[in-house]
């Protein structure tokens, strides 16, 4: 069995190799196809997770809220449900009564492997300085835990979230609101929340720029401290779920909204738009790819028809000797696949370079020199090996057909 | 006499067509081993279309071929390439070599492709075909560097391979001046005489009919006489 393959690769072999340019052009267009695509899919690869990244770690994979999804049946509803009962224009109040039973939801979060459940209650406050008033949103947080749910700590230009502690009445706020106030580290700002309660903050910490969500108008605070300054002891209205596999934050969210009736948001659902133009992206790029695998099999076809048309007298001679139809198709199949491995590794060199010099560039970007992130994982080169070896194997296979349907008989008796 | 080689019962091939032209018709025909028959005939008779059907190039169209006791003119593809690279071996008028492959791999190839014997095996014996066709020291030669009848030596050489029952050959030698002829027709001899294979050679020669232990006539797709004729040298 393995003889008679190294054989047919034998034949098949110095098929490929007499005829050159043909050869050289089936392979360069494989390769060409496996190095491009090799550097297109780093760079759609790299920038995609490097974008999902951010997205995933931008916030908790999950955000429990005290919000539901639809307003509570309405009594009337539910006393009659099935009858002829409709309700129109009612209102719904809103219950912004904060998490009911959190404690029962945040034990049954970090019930999940790996899972971490931070509360934490926001709410809005004043900033007044100097007769100008600022807006801000505040989150009061358990530091020790949100600094495992969220990567606020890493934000910090100045300061650590364990400040917040260790210092009455601390706050940590956005860099570019600090330079807005005209307050820094250590300073103090007057904040007065809606039910009239004021209180004096002093800063902790500074998030750096440039952070679209933790901007300019979001304070962090200790959770006991927010919670009396909102007036509302006790009283959280978030949590924030860390996944130890953030792909799984669907399903879980699913499960917990189910359980609990509050509206549980997956990272998923939050950039469901931004998903979606991934999802285009990658279309764009498996189509282009797809373009350039089958010009590569066109090339191949080409060699593979030809080199049959060639040597049909070889073929009736190899059949008159005892070679099967099966070893004939064997033969031209193997032919396809040899220009096609060997466009592959010579493409997978191509795609090489072409990732070093794509990863070569700098760019500088607020200061920073930045790299294009580039996914180089040994998966795309398996993917585009595999492709192409397909894609080889198809274009090779009706020439392959063909020749093991060539009759002996007429080229025997017809050679000349 | 010993059992037929191969016996054609009522062999038929006809191509398509209105009416079907008949190319061989109700053939009947034993193939002795030890023996060296020569099929003649006029150009055009049939001769050649036979002979594939002998050696399971072609398929009939009636009647049967019978191999071992079994009937192989319905025997599947694969089957019939399997009897062919194990019993019958083919030469043809133009040498039919392959161009890539040196003589030495031309003969390797049979070999090769049944895996009986070990490579080393092989390659001992391929030497050794080809010593005995006075080729010992050419066979790292392509096919072009070689002459007419070096090539037909490869060929019966490559034809050898794994020692076939049956030898075949369409006119070996109509390619081939009057001295390499004879030593094809020697060497046919010998295949029959002294190993005791079925030899069945196509030839329009008769000086080589004439050296045949049984002459086979054809006229008009038909097998009109079978004949043996008493050992020459
Ligand atoms: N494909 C075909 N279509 C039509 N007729 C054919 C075909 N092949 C062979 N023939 C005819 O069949 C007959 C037998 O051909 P074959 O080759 O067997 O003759 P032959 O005896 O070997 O002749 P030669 O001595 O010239 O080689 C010839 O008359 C030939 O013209
Ligand atoms: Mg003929």
């Amino acid at each position: 069995m393995l003889g008679r393959l190294s054989l047919l690769l034998h034949i098949a072999s110095r098929h490929i190799l007499v005829r050159r340019r043909q050869t050289g052009v089936a392979v360069g267009g494989v390769a060409v196809g496996v190095g491009f695509f090799l550097a297109v899919s780093a760079l759609m690869v790299g920038s995609q997770s490097d974008f999902v990244k951010q997205l995933i770690d931008v916030a908790p994979h999950i955000i429990i809220s005290d919000e539901l999804r639809s307003p509570t049946p309405q009594p009337a509803l539910r006393e009659f449900a099935g009858g002829a009962v409709d309700i129109h224009g009612y209102r719904v109040r809103n219950e912004v009564r904060g998490l009911k039973d959190w404690q029962r939801i945040l034990a049954s979060a970090n019930a999940i492997p790996g899972a971490i459940g931070s509360p934490s209650l926001s709410g809005a406050v004043t900033l007044r300085l100097g007769g100008r008033d600022e807006p801000l949103g505040i989150v009061g947080v358990e530091p020790g835990i949100e600094a495992k749910v969220s990567n606020i700590a890493d934000k910090l230009r100045y300061g650590s979230l364990d400040n917040l502690e260790k210092v009455q009445g601390g706050i940590i706020i956005g860099e570019e609101l600090g330079q807005r106030l005209g307050r820094g580290m250590g300073d103090i700002v007057p904040a007065t929340s809606s039910n009239g309660t004021t209180k004096s903050l002093r800063i902790v910490g500074l998030v750096k720029k440039g952070n679209s969500q933790l901007g300019s108008s979001t304070g962090y605070m200790l959770l006991r401290e927010a919670q009396s300054l909102l007036g509302r002891p006790f009283i959280i209205n978030r949590i924030g779920v860390k996944l130890a596999d953030p792909y799984d934050a669907e399903r879980v969210a699913g499960t917990l909204e189910a359980r609990y009736g509050y509206k549980a948001q997956s990272w998923q659902e939050r950039s469901a738009d931004f998903l979606s133009l991934l999802l285009t992206r990658n279309v764009i790029m498996y189509t282009v790819v797809s373009a350039i695998l089958l010009v590569a099999s066109f090339g191949i076809y080409t060699a593979v028809s030809n080199s049959v048309a060639d040597k049909r007298r070889d073929i009736a001679i190899l059949r008159s000797m005892g070679f099967s139809e099966g070893d004939l198709q064997l033969v031209f199949v193997l032919e396809g696949m040899a220009l096609a491995l060997v466009g592959v590794l010579v493409g997978w060199m191509l795609g090489w370079v072409l990732m070093n010099i794509l990863g070569g560039l700098e760019f500088h970007i607020g200061g920073d020199v930045q790299h294009i992130p580039l996914d180089r994982s040994p998966r795309q080169y398996l993917i585009a090996a595999g492709a192409s070896l397909a894609s080889g194997v198809f274009a090779s296979w009706l020439p392959a057909r063909k020749a093991s349907r060539v009759d002996p008989v007429d080229i025997l008796r017809g050679a000349v | 006499m010993s059992d037929p080689a191969l016996v054609a019962r009522h062999l038929r091939r006809e191509l398509e067509g209105d009416p079907p032209a008949v190319l061989v018709a109700d053939a009947d025909l034993a193939v002795q081993p030890g023996k060296f028959t020569a099929i003649v005939g006029p150009s055009g008779c049939g001769k050649s279309s036979l002979l594939y059907l002998l050696g399971l190039i072609d398929r009939p169209t009636g009647g049967q071929l019978l191999f071992d006791g079994r009937d192989l003119a319905q025997a599947s593809g694969d089957e019939r390439a399997r009897i062919r690279l194990e019993h019958f071996g083919f030469v043809f008028q133009f040498h039919f070599l392959l161009p890539e492959f040196t003589a030495f791999e031309n003969v390797m190839l049979p070999l090769r492709r049944l895996g009986r014997l070990s490579l080393r095996e092989a390659e001992a014996r391929a030497n050794q075909l080809l010593g005995d066709v006075g080729l010992a020291e050419k066979g790292w030669k392509l096919p072009e560097k070689l002459s007419g009848g070096e090539r037909q030596r490869v060929a019966i050489a490559r034809a050898l391979a794994n020692n076939p029952r049956l030898v075949l050959g369409d006119e070996p030698t109509g390619n081939l001046d009057s001295v390499n002829s004879a030593r094809v027709v020697e060497l046919f001899r010998d295949l029959a005489h002294q190993q005791g294979r079925a030899v069945v050679c196509v030839t329009h020669d008769m000086g080589i009919a004439d050296l045949a232990d049984i002459r086979v006539s054809m006229l008009d797709g038909r097998v009109v006489e079978v004949r043996e004729q008493a050992p020459r040298t």
